[in-house]
């Protein structure tokens, strides 16, 4: 029964982790170091307040576009530290993706797939920490940020799930064992002679996975200090803005830079079926500060190129303007952008009609996108993995990585 | 005296191709104007007596609409309030684009152009008949004008224009937290200042002399965690000086640099989604705040403008209140709001004496974007985003 592993009770569960063969092409592709951080704009931010504007239409809004750094490049008036930026990154103005609303939208742009009730398909994240994560490091290798998402490891299984820590950026109060070390100590070496003789006696990767777990969350405890950035916020405050998000994007750096496979930074609220402009207004400034002075930094510190920077949420909004002032929810043709890592900047990918309603040229899918993000980390969106009898790619079938946005 | 007795529906405006955002009269109540989002400003002559009309059974009109005669060109981007200065003789105007205008109101016709301000309406009767749409038929001759004087100073959009009741000063505010004073004749800034700088001045009235202003300021939160905190000062004109922070009066806890979550849940019920109208009593003894943004339901808040106590909540708009104003002898305040209602009450004990509009049925009706009273508080208007604006008179 190849890629199922049977329980200690007798049943069939999802072949966490894949097959011993599929480990060493993780093992392999961990060689090379690239990291991912994921800026999620939770509730879908407007493409037309952001990087694809139709000033003097009658979607366009009363934001005006500016130069950037790219000549023929102009952006939303928002973003004027980003615009500073646009040599590094490329925008694609044409994701055309399959699912309007929150939930769905939400779990399709962490995972490339759409929701299934047979098949529990993995997070970006868990993917990247698979094939780009340290074994037996300290520190996770899929930390969220205040985010967004609850797909999780799906099929990888646990060992790859991801680290939710709050909107603070703090350290969750039970990564903290408030018991004396010897103590714990001496606690942690009965309960692992237990536990390895159950595991031993019934062969049961899921008691092997506890333990790892387990043995994650002791290591975490040498790791702590890469979560703290008080200190550091002091200095770097100006660069990423003062604002919560970008504390968080400080925080995500320094995972980046402490070995961390994968961060993903969440800002929410960007929902606005009413007072679109206002929120819009609220919103983009601070997470457009703290983006630039993410790239700047990664860039400064020589991590840049081996840094994937991506910006998405799960869906856009919709041309027409609303009679709460709003745009709802539409997935025929919005934004997301791609920066370092390989990443050919000072782009953009696809047009959109006069009106934004529809792509007038080179839709971009949801499977084409995370082809292309794993490309850009050097992992084959080809590769497969099994839920439970069922090899699955890591992009879904069909999805084409487009090759203009990689350098 | 304002004596709101028996309303009477007599004009209703077209203007449509883009939300109208603001409206006064210039001089009586025979004349006014109107902004809309694209940055166009109208100008309307209402003759004495209505042209001969008759309401279609269902049809959303019900009382007939006349052309306007001329249009202000200058605005690049939405016209966010419009005033009257200097005893009917310059209409003020604020523009996302940045600028401060005033327009002479007697100044001469630059030339004429063709406009077409009922394209929403072609666009449904084509629909409804199943007719290619009209859009190339001739629309309407109006004069333009570019004569005004720009007033500079402002870096960001602004939000929000003021007059004082003598009609001497002006004041506006931008989101970019900046306040500027005017003086309407010379058009220099008498004084400046600023708000926090995360937020942007979403109201802002001058009292009857000039002399007090009454601003209030916020912005949308940057994150669920991460809410700056809004303001509500009185200030003094002369110094450029905070005379009293109302906020700090409703919440002794209340600090203006916290952006918590839990500091959004102490001052969260007070201001809504923001403050967005305000005036000062004739007296000056009274300031009213408006709930706006899209909210529960707006109120209109009445502040002893000496303590900052709460007198009492008047009007109540169903998803927040856009405009609000002072009856010339301070009895009475007009507020409109998102339920497509102008509500008059009583300044004394908040009853509601009049209604004009009826709500349309929840959110996702439009809604009513600014009100105003003409000079002889017989007439009042109110701009619909539905592409309209509507003109009621009293009866005496």
């Amino acid at each position: 029964m190849k890629g199922a592993l049977a329980t200690a009770a007798g049943g069939v569960v999802l072949n966490w982790g894949g097959l011993t063969g599929f480990r060493a092409i993780a093992e392999e592709a961990r060689k090379v170091k690239k990291h991912c951080i994921l800026l999620w704009m939770n509730g879908g931010a407007s493409q037309f307040e952001t990087f694809d504007m139709k000033p003097g239409r009658p979607t366009g809004g009363p934001f005006r576009p500016i130069d950037t750094n790219v000549p023929g490049i102009r952006i939303c008036e928002l973003m004027p530290k980003m615009a500073k930026q646009m040599d590094k990154v490329a925008v694609i103005r044409t994701m055309r993706t399959s699912e309007v609303d929150h939930p769905g939208g939400i779990y399709l742009m962490h995972t490339g797939y759409r929701p299934s009730a047979n098949v529990r398909f993995p997070e970006l994240g868990a993917v990247v920490a698979k094939y780009r994560g340290i074994v037996g490091a300290d520190l996770p290798d899929f930390v969220k940020i205040s985010s967004n998402g609850d797909a999780g490891a799906g099929f990888l299984g646990p060992k790859y799930q991801g680290f939710s820590i709050g909107s603070d950026g703090n350290l969750p109060q039970f990564s903290v064992s408030n018991m004396e070390p010897a103590k714990e100590a001496k606690r942690h070496d009965l309960r692992s002679f237990v536990e390895g003789r159950f595991a031993a006696e019934t062969n049961s990767e899921v008691a092997q996975m506890h333990s790892e777990s387990y043995e994650a969350a002791r290591r975490l405890q040498k790791g702590r200090a890469a979560f703290k950035i008080d200190a550091e916020w002091a200095q770097s405050k100006e660069l990423y803005g003062d604002s919560e998000f970008g504390r968080r994007c400080l925080l995500a750096r320094k995972l980046v830079e402490s070995g961390v496979a994968f961060v993903e930074v969440g800002q929410s609220s960007y929902d606005s079926h009413s007072d679109n402009f206002q929120w819009h207004r609220g919103l983009v400034p601070p997470m457009e500060h703290a983006w630039a002075g993410l790239l700047t930094d990664l860039k400064d510190r020589g991590m840049l190129d081996k840094t994937l920077v991506v910006w998405t949420g799960e869906i856009g909004r919709t041309p027409g303007i609303n009679n709460r002032a709003g745009r709802d929810h539409y997935v025929r043709c919005w934004s997301t952008a791609l920066a370092g890592c390989g990443i050919k900047g000072g782009q953009t990918y696809g047009t959109s009609d006069a009106d934004g309603a529809d792509v007038k040229e080179n839709p971009v899918t949801e499977g084409d996108f995370f082809a292309t993000i794993y490309s850009a980390l050097s992992i084959n969106p080809k590769a497969e993995n099994y839920a439970g009898l069922r090899p699955v790619p890591l992009a879904p079938f069909g999805s084409k990585v487009v090759k203009e946005l990689l350098g | 005296m304002f004596t709101p007795a028996k309303p009477k529906l007599r004009y209703q405006l077209t203007f449509e191709g883009s939300w109208p955002t603001s409206v006064a009269f210039l001089g009586s109540g025979r004349r006014l104007a109107a902004g809309n989002q694209l940055g166009q400003i109208f100008v309307w002559e209402l003759p004495e007596k209505p042209p001969e009309f008759k309401a279609e059974p269902k049809g959303d009109r019900q009382a007939p609409n006349v052309w306007p005669v001329r249009r202000l060109d200058g605005h690049g981007n939405e016209i966010s309030r419009l005033a009257v200065a200097l005893d009917g003789k310059f209409l003020a105007s604020s523009s996302f684009d940045r600028s401060v205008r005033l327009w002479p109101t007697n100044a001469p016709v630059t030339g004429k152009i063709e406009v077409v301000l009922d394209a929403d309406s072609r666009k449904r009767e084509a629909r409804r008949t199943g007719k290619k749409e009209s859009s190339k038929e001739p629309g309407v001759t109006v004069e333009t004008q570019i004569e005004c004087e720009l007033l500079e100073g402002h870096k960001e959009w602004i939000y929000t224009l003021g007059i004082s009741g003598d009609g001497k000063r002006v004041i506006s505010g931008d989101a970019a937290s900046q306040v500027i004073v005017w003086d309407a004749a010379t058009r220099k800034s008498v004084a400046t200042w600023a708000g926090h700088p995360w937020n942007w001045i979403l109201a802002a009235s001058l009292s009857a002399n000039g002399k007090t202003a009454l601003v209030s300021e916020g912005r949308y939160k940057r994150d669920d965690f991460d809410i700056p905190s809004p303001g509500l000062k009185l200030w003094d004109v002369a110094t450029a000086k905070e005379s009293l922070d109302i906020l700090k009066v409703q919440f002794p806890k209340f600090s203006p640099s916290e952006r918590s979550y839990n500091s959004a849940q102490m001052w969260g019920k007070f201001v809504g989604a923001g403050l967005i109208a305000s005036a000062i009593s004739p007296d000056g003894k009274l300031v009213a705040v408006g709930q706006g943004g899209e909210t529960g339901t707006g109120t209109v808040h009445l502040l002893d403008a000496v303590t900052g106590k709460l007198v009492r909540d008047v009007s109540s708009h169903g998803s927040g209140i856009t405009d609000i104003l002072f009856t010339s002898d301070g009895r009475h305040i007009v507020s409109t709001g998102r339920d497509t209602c102008v509500r008059i009450c009583q300044v004394a004990d908040g009853k509601e004496v009049a209604v004009l509009g009826a709500p349309r049925g929840g959110q996702f009706k439009d809604w009513f974007s600014a009100v105003a009273l003409s000079p002889d508080e017989r007439t009042i208007v109110a701009t619909d985003i539905a592409g309209m604006i509507h003109v009621w008179e009293f009866e005496g």
